[in-house]
């Protein structure tokens, strides 16, 4: 029985669907067999970011309205053998399934794979109700800034009034020169408004930007920052104890350290 | 009532409220979440920015007051609002309304207590410093 994980943040823009992308790349990569659900009907994205766009026949709202098979509608990734995508529907909206649907389509993937992964659209209504319905546990994104954890506080709350309890936090596009010079809330600020389990730190990377532009994942990339964090980050949902990052690599050594491609 | 006067001789009993209800909050109140209450409410836990509570009585967070308050939301300006850290987005005590200095960055981590006093809502530490 595979575990179902949903990715939430409340507002958008934080990178739901980078995270919801490296994770499901980085699961597979470790040889456990992954579904990716996009969850955001009428504004589907995951597929542009895994670079499978193109393969798309069937989308979710087929599998719950009974068009197709769920079998059918997965499409297998390009490179990792165990990495499966459900796409979301462009053409209709959240309404077109309900949260007894998605509990359903959950219970059918999670026989079938290790980890289920849902990509939640932004915002906390139909949509992100859909995206929660069916899972076991959450992790909850947001960036260094007050509108981001400001929603994330009240994506935990509605969390926790939805059973889904404990909540895992990833802290994205941190800049640490910035929180170095007081210009950025840290990691610390976040965590004691929030006061939840921290899952990882992604520091700020344009690796980022590159490579979901190529429609591949930064965790791929074995000398990227971000990779790196994204790795870590991936063993921690497996259960492995990883300690953080140490963001602060922007003297000599850790440059020599990133050239060499050790972290 | 009785209990109610505030300050100057009094004893360790008179201090004991019975007489009105009280309930306790066993957790954090996040962006979003709004309790009322008719009477006294205790949070153990923090109240985040953009969290609301309103109670015809006092109001004490065991934890960092973040968010927006209403004590004595029924006309009592006796009532008080206490947090351990008090910090609040807005802070009303029967019908004052009050708000943190915009200027402000507090670093104070001490215990502090507000009532009105002389028809101004008064912020001070708690207990009083000797």
């Amino acid at each position: 029985m595979g575990e179902v994980i949903v990715v939430t943040s409340g507002k958008g823009g934080v990178g739901k669907t980078t995270t919801t992308a490296n994770l499901g790349t980085g699961l597979a990569q470790l040889g456990y067999k992954v579904a990716l659900v996009d969850a955001d009907i009428g504004l589907r994205n995951l597929d542009v970011v895994l670079g499978l766009e193109n393969r798309i026949v069937y989308d979710i709202t087929d599998v719950t309205g009974g068009h197709c098979r769920l079998r059918q509608a997965l499409i297998k990734d390009k490179r990792f053998e165990g990495l499966f995508l459900l796409p979301a529907a462009q053409t209709k909206d959240k309404t077109s399934v309900n949260p007894d649907q998605m509990k359903t389509l959950c219970d059918d993937l999670r026989q079938e794979f290790d980890y289920v992964i849902i990509d939640c659209p932004a915002g906390i209504e139909q949509g992100f109700k859909n995206a929660i319905a069916g899972a076991d546990k959450a992790v909850v994104v947001t960036t260094p800034e007050v509108s981001a954890v400001r929603d994330a506080d009240r994506i935990i709350g509605l969390l926790e009034a939805a059973e889904l309890r404990n909540p895992r936090l990833i802290i994205n596009r941190v800049r640490h020169k910035m929180v170095a010079a007081g210009d950025m809330m840290s990691i610390d600020d976040i965590i004691d408004i929030l006061a939840i389990d921290l899952l990882g730190v992604v520091p700020e990377d344009e690796m980022v930007i590159i490579t979901t532009n190529r429609g591949e994942a930064v965790i791929q990339d074995d000398r990227s920052r971000s990779g790196q964090a994204y790795r870590n980050i991936v063993r921690r949902i497996t259960g492995e104890q990883v300690p953080l990052l140490n963001l602060d690599e922007s003297g000599l050594l850790g440059k020599i350290r990133r050239f060499m491609g050790f972290k | 009532m009785e209990a109610r006067k505030v300050n100057a001789g009094r004893q360790p009993w008179d201090e004991i409220e019975g007489d009105e209800e009280t309930i306790l909050i066993r957790r954090t109140l996040r962006s979003g979440q709004k309790f009322y209450y008719s009477g006294n409410v205790v949070v153990m836990g923090d109240v985040n920015p953009g969290a609301e509570i309103v109670a015809t009585g006092n109001i004490i967070v065991m934890g960092q007051l973040r968010g927006m308050v209403h004590a004595g939301a029924e006309g009592d300006d006796l009532a008080m609002v206490m947090a351990f850290r008090l910090q609040p987005t807005q802070l009303r005590i029967a019908n004052h309304i009050t708000r943190p200095p915009d200027d402000e960055v507090s670093g104070n981590y001490t215990p502090e207590i507000a009532r009105i006093k002389n028809g101004v809502v008064t912020i001070e530490s708690y207990p009083a410093r000797v």
